[in-house]
């Protein structure tokens, strides 16, 4: 990459990021976080600037070969920084992609991704928080707390990580630091063990409700935003709704696995179901669940939904629809054209989602 | 031999004068209507669009010409491809008129799914027996002449296209009309016979008193004038102007680029006329100061001083600049309607508002398309009344409609009018 270019390039503040038209970005920096976790900031080529919510996410398609699996990774930096981004990854055992990206990803690549996207974004207003995030679903709260802190914004938020160990703890010496700046920051690491560390100044465990009553005893009044693996927010979701947090101020964010399974995370008694997402279809104000292996226009079918629809397979593309928001894995035989993917359509018939979805049916 | 009666439209033809215009009947007759549609936009070639109308795979373009309809679309291999708009099934609809972008064909009935190339790859619920292999949707014979799409809908197209093929090839390469974009589009109704849109067309008798904005940039002498009925000073400067035509013609064609005029008006099937025509003023493009409006010029184009590469068929006329192009089509709609869709085509990387000022671009034509449809309807009014009776043809200017009314009845008579 020409360094020259993006230099001079950046000097032209009007010049922002379109996802209509820009799909490449090169990686400026990979940055070690913890011992499996690290960090991948990316510019635009041609030194656009990025406009998106702390929170949002990008879905990538890493060149890892003919069958390359697209992935959403959330931002971790600051939308207060848009010259870059970084998203922060946790190298999962067996896992593909983050594999690939811990070995092969370094500076100057390139990559094709679509974004900014999603809606788990911080709330508008200075309403009270609780961010609770386990593992590497730090990253889009992470994001959260960056931008409050840039912005210098009133702030009550409370923030709970949870981890394995202390030295899983991501972003633990910039969270300290941002906690002796920030006056409405209070926060709380929770690792599970202390492995690997002396000792430890306050509590090990999983969150429990015992001991979010403790750290966060107004609760009910806070505003909840939970991201990490789905056992972890399958308990925290029960904590919350028991503890009086009316489920209009409960808000998630879940993805492929690849994403945030800490799978040696085990938390509570919350029981491991297969992955399910809510699908949301807009003109028909119904909302489903659809699992990771199911295809949305079956689920839709056996709900008793109608799309319109005639091959099932990707084909005819007479299910196009419109996907306003969410992610999802698509396998088509013609049935629609890259740039109607690229315009936001999708055909439910051959597509299982990677993410909460919402249709414009 | 089968022994056949006269039609009623026989007579008609029959009574056109040598030299007049036509019977009021072959202008508004309804029965006329349907033969012209037949004999004119069924069994000869006519223009049907651009392959820039389709820029990119999977674009489709309709267009409706009488009762058909027709795809054009650019496939996955960047081929262009014209089909019927008539599903094998039942015969539904495929496509609405118009621009769409598709990935296959779906016809919206029954879902009956075909390839772009028009192979149908998906018919549900017609049984694993079910031959798909026939049932492909049938083919509009076409030719693309340096972009220009031209079609027959008939089964024996007229062969002589092949003279406007080779003429027209060589000349529109410099302008590498397939790689221009659509920069704007008119769509006029006209509310008169096609014949008489074509006619207004075919001469310049009326552009000195009705196209001011024209005139500008388009000699209206270049096609024919009464010495006699010229002022001296009139007559010495069309003396000049002629005069003129053979240097620059000489010059043009002495740099490769074909000139001359080329005709073929009458005694053929396939009707055109091209030739390189002056611009006057500051002789670069059809602007309202003969000025280029496109500072990208089209194709290899280095030079803005080649003139106007002028193009007739008869449901078309065209005018090919250094900088731009102005491609007209015509569909009959009615036998007192039609409509004229006006392109304007520019470079494809042409930005409007950095490389061209679209009102400068377009101002002459719009003009001019608007003075057209009103004098067509003056025109057909007229031939309504009566007591209308064909009249004469001027022998100095308009000797090319004296050709396109012998064209037209020799070619309803070939089939059998």
């Amino acid at each position: 990459m020409d360094i020259k270019t993006l230099t001079s390039a950046s000097n032209a503040p009007t010049d922002v990021w379109d996802p209509e038209l820009d799909d490449t970005l090169v990686c400026i920096d990979v940055h070690q976080e913890t011992h499996d976790v690290k960090s991948f900031t990316f510019a635009s080529p041609q030194g656009k600037r990025f406009a998106f919510q702390a929170g949002q996410y990008f879905l990538f398609d890493f060149p890892l070969g003919a069958d390359a699996e697209p992935r959403c990774y959330s931002i971790s930096s600051s939308p207060q920084r848009p010259n870059a981004f970084t998203v922060t990854v946790k190298r999962v055992p067996d896992g593909r992609v983050s594999n690939w990206l811990h070995d092969n990803l370094k500076s100057g690549a390139t990559v094709k991704a679509q974004g900014p996207l999603g809606h788990f974004i911080r709330p508008s207003g200075a309403g009270k928080k609780l961010l609770l995030s386990g593992g590497s679903g730090i990253t889009p709260v992470m994001s959260i707390v960056r931008d409050l802190a840039d912005t210098c914004d009133p702030t009550d938020v409370v923030f709970i990580h949870a981890a394995r160990t202390p030295l899983d703890l991501i972003f633990r010496d910039e969270l300290s630091m941002l906690t002796t700046k920030m006056k409405g920051l209070r926060l709380h690491f929770l690792p599970e063990h202390l492995t690997g560390e002396r000792w430890w100044p306050g509590i090990t465990g999983r969150i429990t409700s015992e001991y979010i009553k403790m750290a966060v005893p107004d609760i009910a009044e806070r505003i909840v935003m939970c991201c990490g693996p789905a056992p972890f927010m399958a308990a925290a979701r029960k904590i919350s709704a028991d503890l009086g947090v009316p489920t209009s101020n409960y808000i998630e964010e879940s993805f492929d696995a690849a994403v945030i399974d800490d799978a040696e995370l085990p938390i509570g008694e919350a029981p491991v179901v297969a992955k399910t997402f809510q699908v949301q279809f807009l003109k028909q104000a119904r909302t489903i669940e659809v699992a990771s292996e199911q295809t949305v226009l079956g689920c839709a079918k056996k709900a008793g939904l109608r799309l319109p629809s005639s091959c099932a397979n990707g084909v005819c593309g007479t299910c196009k629809s419109k996907l306003v928001s969410g992610s999802v894995e698509m396998k088509h035989n013609g049935g629609i054209r890259q740039r109607e993917v690229d315009a936001g359509l999708f055909l439910p018939c051959c597509s299982k989602p990677l993410s909460d979805l919402v249709i414009d049916r | 031999m089968l022994q056949t009666f006269a039609s009623s439209i026989s007579s008609l033809l029959d009574s056109r004068a040598d030299g007049h215009s036509l019977p009021a009947g072959l202008y508004n007759r309804e029965d006329v209507f349907e033969a012209d549609v037949d004999v004119f936009f069924r069994k000869h070639w006519i223009c049907i669009g651009l392959e820039c109308d389709v820029p990119e795979p999977g674009d489709a373009n309709v267009i409706e010409i009488g009762n058909s309809s027709l795809i054009i679309l650019r496939d996955d291999d960047n081929q262009i491809r014209v089909v019927h708009n008539v599903c094998r099934h039942r015969g539904s609809r495929i496509l609405d008129a118009g621009s769409s972008v598709v990935s296959k064909l779906v016809c919206p009935y029954h879902q009956w799914t075909y390839e772009l190339d028009g192979e149908l790859a998906y018919a549900p619920h017609m049984g694993a027996d079910f031959d798909k292999s026939c049932k492909s949707l049938r083919p509009v014979s076409f030719k693309s002449i340096g972009g220009l799409i031209y079609a027959c809908l008939s089964d024996n197209p007229p062969a002589d296209i092949e003279h406007l093929e080779e003429v027209m090839t060589e000349r529109l390469a410099p302008y590498d009309i397939r790689n221009t974009k659509v920069a704007f589009q008119t769509d006029v109704v006209e509310h008169g016979n096609w014949k008489l849109t074509m006619e207004n067309n075919r001469e310049c008798y009326h552009c000195s008193a009705n196209h001011p904005e024209l005139c500008v940039s388009f000699v209206d002498l270049d096609f024919g004038f009464d010495p006699e009925s010229l002022s001296p000073e009139d007559r010495e400067q069309a003396e000049q102007h002629q005069a003129l035509y053979a240097d620059k013609t000489k010059s043009w064609e002495a740099d490769g680029y074909p000139s001359a005029a080329v005709e073929q008006l009458v005694d053929c099937e396939t009707n055109f006329r091209t030739q390189r025509l002056i611009i006057s003023g500051a002789g670069e493009s059809q602007t309202p100061d003969a000025t280029a409006a496109s500072s990208k010029l089209l194709g290899t184009m280095t030079r803005k001083d080649l003139g106007d590469t002028h193009l007739w068929g008869h449901n078309s006329w065209n005018h090919f600049m250094g900088d731009h192009a102005v491609v007209a089509i015509v569909i009959p709609l009615s036998a007192d309607k039609t409509l004229v869709r006006t392109k304007w085509l520019v470079h494809k990387d042409a930005v409007e508002g950095v490389d061209y000022d679209l009102e400068k671009l377009t101002n002459v034509w719009v003009a001019t398309t608007d003075q057209d449809a009103e004098l067509v309807a003056r025109s057909h009014a007229g031939a309504l009344d009566p007591a209308y009776v064909p009249g004469p043809y001027s022998r100095f200017s308009e000797t090319n409609l004296d050709k396109f009314a012998t064209w037209y009845i020799d070619r309803m008579r070939a089939h059998g009018y």
